[in-house]
């Protein structure tokens, strides 16, 4: 019997249709998406170098050249999830491709790409490049660590004041382009959003899935568990790590994680204590379905959606938690991030209002995104909203 | 007839949802004279609701409009009102009660509170003493048991049935002249409704208020009624005195309706399997010895056991195989417990069953699932029996996977084919989502899941209980003819005693965890030996008394 092809809509396939039915929601995926790109074109859309040169015939790509790992591994798995996103598979498989392909690019990339060690920014302006043929600048021809000495910036200019140069959002107190340190820190606040949320909703999906299954004895003491996690304070076991083991973007990651999915067991927990008296899992359990099945397809899908709606407040809250640290002084040092420009902020001796609005609205855009995701996907499996066309008569 | 309390002409309720408009109440008219009662009858969905909620004007304004009509009370029109006028008239000449006992009253007020404050409300010159007097009036009136002890009580300290007595004080208490009960025993057992009901009738010759009263029972109209209103799809079919109704049914829905009452279909034409006890000399199918099913009530700090709840006490019972065994009770009397404990879906505390002469109490996991085939369950409600997120494919497929029914995927997609035609349902429903059936289409592909796994036995939970009579009545003839074709041994459990007489061969009835009485349906529901049983069946409301 072959499956009719009436593309009947599924459960998920409904519940994401609702979740785009605001304007608000549609704005927010359009900002997210414009930090994706932002996250993984940002080498191209902010450098120093020429994306593409002639000289005496000889065509180069500079940029090219000059990719570290990560940017290369980035690409790799953006691409990936495009060519999954057009391959007809089920969701979990083209999961876990992602996941395989991306481990697979982030070791090809480490044992593969080997840029130059040093990289220094002015000879780009000098006669080696500007005397090219002919060559193709980013649009924003600055890198983030470019401080532009041999243009003599003195650090500080308020935007598209300085002659002779375009700086959109000015520059910082070392003279590099705020703009281009804008694009390159969404890396980091998009990361630390996803990653560290995904820590905290593995560890949180196994230890309440365990709690709400087996409750009795299990139960108390993942709940013992999951009141010590909630004490521990973040920011400062954050800041006693890197007082001890120095500044580390991936340190971050995990600390956050590992300190914030106390919420989400409890969601899981209770989501699967009311899963297991439904009908249709005692009917796989009467019917006498491996275990597996009965945690996995019967009751996690059916209780994962709050969880996701916790998740994108989730990814909100580290960000912010990253910002705050950075603002303190204690984030990544060589890679621009938000927080840390607003720190720079801070810390001049004028108040260059630049300096400010520029990173601390977009850390504001990005959790207010969020936060929109998460209310309108709320509202959106909430089934008291919704307003059913031809349900039950 | 003199001048009717209540007069309702051409009444339209237009319902605004999402971008359609819902025709809820289409042109109604109808009128109840002072002092009696008529009953608005009809399914879930027919307007009904509507119409009730249209003249005491609690639908939302913006959703609802009423483009025609007339609501007379004494001569006043309603419709017309503002919403001034309409709070002076709601309470203290028009009360509603409600379906949900559990719900309607506040629980952070104690239930004398509540009645004082309604009254206080529509008399705000009324002394706290004298408030206090009526209340308790009111409370007597609907014979509270120890009205004055029950004064101060919060709702959660008071049964069902008695919380449904507070609700119809409160709206006694201000001498309404027309009350307004939506569906209010369905939630109810049915001993418990049997009183609620005489006291209505009690209540309304001491007060010679209007009722208008609505039900999908049609047992309890027979009882209330001087006049029956059939309602469908909104429109008011039929309209008369209530014996006329019923016994000369003049519209072809209303003579359906009464036709799938399990009372009035008609029996399958073979007479039924067991007639006698003896019939059957082999060991029975299913054999439950001493079945215990305690729940433990813990309290304190160390959650030490204080006391159990024997949802199920010391239960012995046979099912012979083919028999349908129709297992009744009232609510929390631990007939579902049984059911579950006779599936291990619930350990049981102490006591033996035997499937076939294999021991089930005791086994793991593993060693059950070779036995899980043979039986299967059932259940009551259509909304959370059907996992959401799969296709019904999914649903009748993987269980017949793990239990290595079918060579291939393709053999079983066949098969569940077959068994949704066996249910009466269309095969190209395997490629469909829970959520687009209806809730009788989705009770057959509940019992096409139990029939997947080619069972000897089903626990059917309830499972007519939340359907409408005609849906119920093509469900019960549906499984009856699969019993017939597979040979099937069903414990059916229910309230209904309309069903059990029409399904069943044997009668279990269960009362306080116990098993009071069994035997053939025939007897046990002809001449119920135990007071229990016979206190049960008197209390349900029949037709034709």
């Amino acid at each position: 019997m072959i499956r009719p092809q009436v593309s009947r809509e599924s459960y998920a396939a409904r519940i994401w249709r609702k979740t785009l039915a605001g304007v608000g929601v549609k704005f927010a995926l359009a900002w997210v998406a414009l930090l994706v790109f932002c996250a993984v074109f940002a080498p191209f859309l902010a450098n120093s170098m020429p994306l593409l040169m002639s000289k005496g015939g000889e065509l180069s790509a500079p940029v090219l050249r000059y990719l570290s790992v990560d940017d290369v591994w980035i690409l790799a798995a953006f691409f990936l999830a495009l060519a999954l996103y057009f391959i007809p598979l089920g969701l979990s498989r083209r999961f876990v491709l992602f996941l395989l392909g991306t481990f697979a690019a982030i070791g090809l990339s480490y044992s593969l790409v080997k840029p130059p060690a040093l990289v220094i920014y002015d000879d780009f302006r000098g006669s080696g490049y500007s005397q090219a043929d002919w060559r193709i600048m980013p649009p924003i021809p600055y890198a983030p660590t470019d401080y532009l000495r041999d243009l003599v910036s003195i650090g500080l200019e308020t935007p598209l004041a300085s002659e002779g140069r375009l700086h959109w959002m000015g520059t910082e107190e070392n003279g590099a382009d705020v703009l281009s340190r804008m694009i390159h820190a969404c890396r980091i606040s998009l990361s630390i959003g996803l990653i560290a949320s995904g820590i905290a909703l593995l560890i949180g999906v196994v230890v309440g899935g365990l709690m709400g299954y087996f409750s009795g004895l299990v139960d108390m003491l993942g709940m013992r568990l999951v009141e010590i996690f909630e004490d521990i304070p973040t920011l400062f076991l954050l800041l006693t790590f890197v007082a001890f083991f120095g500044r580390s973007l991936y340190m971050m990651m995990v600390i956050i994680g590992v300190t914030s999915w106390s919420g989400y067991a409890r969601y899981v927990r209770t989501e699967f204590l009311k899963l297991r008296s439904q009908d249709y899992v005692q009917a796989a359990v009467a019917s006498g379905l491996p275990l597996p099945s009965i945690l996995f397809r019967h009751m996690l899908p059916n209780g994962v959606a709050p969880l996701l709606v916790a998740v994108s407040f989730g990814v909100a809250g580290a960000i912010l938690s990253e910002a705050t640290l950075s603002f303190l002084g204690l984030g990544v040092v060589d890679a621009p991030s938000w927080g840390q420009m607003l720190d720079q902020a801070v810390k001049s001796s004028t108040f260059n209002w630049w300096m400010a609005v520029f990173p601390g609205g977009a850390i504001f855009m990005t959790v207010f995104s969020y936060n929109l995701l998460g209310e309108a996907f709320r509202d959106a499996i909430d089934p008291k909203m919704a307003n059913k066309p031809g349900a039950e008569q | 007839m003199s001048q009717p309390l209540l007069e309702i002409r051409n009444l339209r309720t237009y319902l605004q949802s999402g971008g359609r408009v819902v025709r809820a109440v289409d042109d109604v008219s109808f009128s109840i004279p002072q002092g009696e009662t008529f009953c608005l009858v009809g399914e879930s969905g027919s307007g009904k609701s509507v119409s009730a909620l249209s003249v005491i004007r609690l639908l939302p304004a913006g959703i609802a409009s009423h483009p025609s009509g007339e609501i007379q009370l004494n001569g006043h029109d309603l419709l017309q009102c503002n919403d001034q006028q309409i709070r002076a008239v709601r309470g203290s000449q028009i009360a509603m009660i409600f379906q949900e006992p559990m719900t309607s009253l506040n629980p952070v007020m104690t239930i004398g509170q509540q009645i004082t404050e309604a009254l206080q409300i529509h008399h705000p010159d009324m002394q706290d003493s004298e408030a206090r007097q009526r209340a308790l009036l009111a409370l007597e009136q609907v014979q509270m048991p120890g009205a004055t002890g029950r004064y101060g009580d919060y709702p959660h300290q008071l049964s069902g049935g008695q919380r449904q007595r507070v609700m119809i004080a409160m709206a006694l208490a201000l001498e309404p002249q027309l009350l307004i009960a939506d569906e209010p025993t369905t939630a109810l057992d049915v001993t418990v409704q049997a009183e609620i009901l005489r006291l209505m009738r009690k209540l309304q010759d001491d007060t010679g208020m209007g009722l208008l009263f609505i039900t999908h029972d049609f047992g309890v109209v027979a009882q209330m009624a001087h006049w029956v209103g059939v309602m469908q799809q909104g429109k008011l079919l039929e309209v008369g005195r209530c014996a006329e109704v019923l016994r000369k049914p003049q519209h072809p829905y209303t003579q359906q309706l009464l036709a799938a009452l399990p009372e009035n279909l008609a029996k399958p034409a073979e007479a039924k399997y067991f007639t006698e006890p003896s019939s059957n000399p082999q060991t029975p199918l299913l054999q439950i010895r001493n079945l215990k099913v305690w729940f433990p009530i813990k309290k304190g700090v160390l959650r030490h056991t204080v006391d159990h709840i024997r949802a199920v006490d010391d239960v012995s019972l046979d099912i012979p195989q083919g028999q349908i065994v129709a297992l009744v009770g009232e609510s929390g009397c631990g007939k579902t417990t049984l059911g579950r404990a006779v599936l291990q879906l619930v350990a049981p505390t102490s006591g033996s069953i035997k499937l076939q002469g294999q021991e089930l109490t005791g086994l793991s996991a593993r060693e059950l699932r070779p036995l899980r085939p043979k039986m299967q369950i059932a259940f009551q409600d259509p909304h959370s029996s059907l996992n959401p997120r799969l296709l019904v494919e999914t649903t009748l497929t993987e269980p017949m996977k793990v239990h290595g029914i079918g060579k291939n995927n393709d053999e079983r997609i066949e098969l569940a084919a077959q068994i949704l035609e066996s249910v009466q349902l269309e095969r190209e429903f395997l490629w469909r989502y829970p959520h687009e059936f209806s809730g009788g289409q989705r009770q057959r592909i509940g019992l096409a899941r139990a029939l997947a796994l080619n069972p000897e036995f089903i626990v059917c939970d309830e499972i007519t209980s939340a359907l409408d009579v005609s849906v119920q009545a093509d469900i019960l003839q549906l499984l009856l003819k699969i019993r017939r074709q597979r040979n099937l041994t069903l414990l059916f459990i229910t309230h209904n005693i309309g069903v059990v007489e029409y399904l069943s061969d044997r009668t279990v009835v269960m009362y306080k965890g116990k098993i009071v009485e069994e035997g053939l349906t025939a007897q046990v529901c002809g001449q119920p030996q135990h007071p229990y049983t016979q206190k049960l069946l008197a209390a349900v409301p029949r037709l034709l008394v």
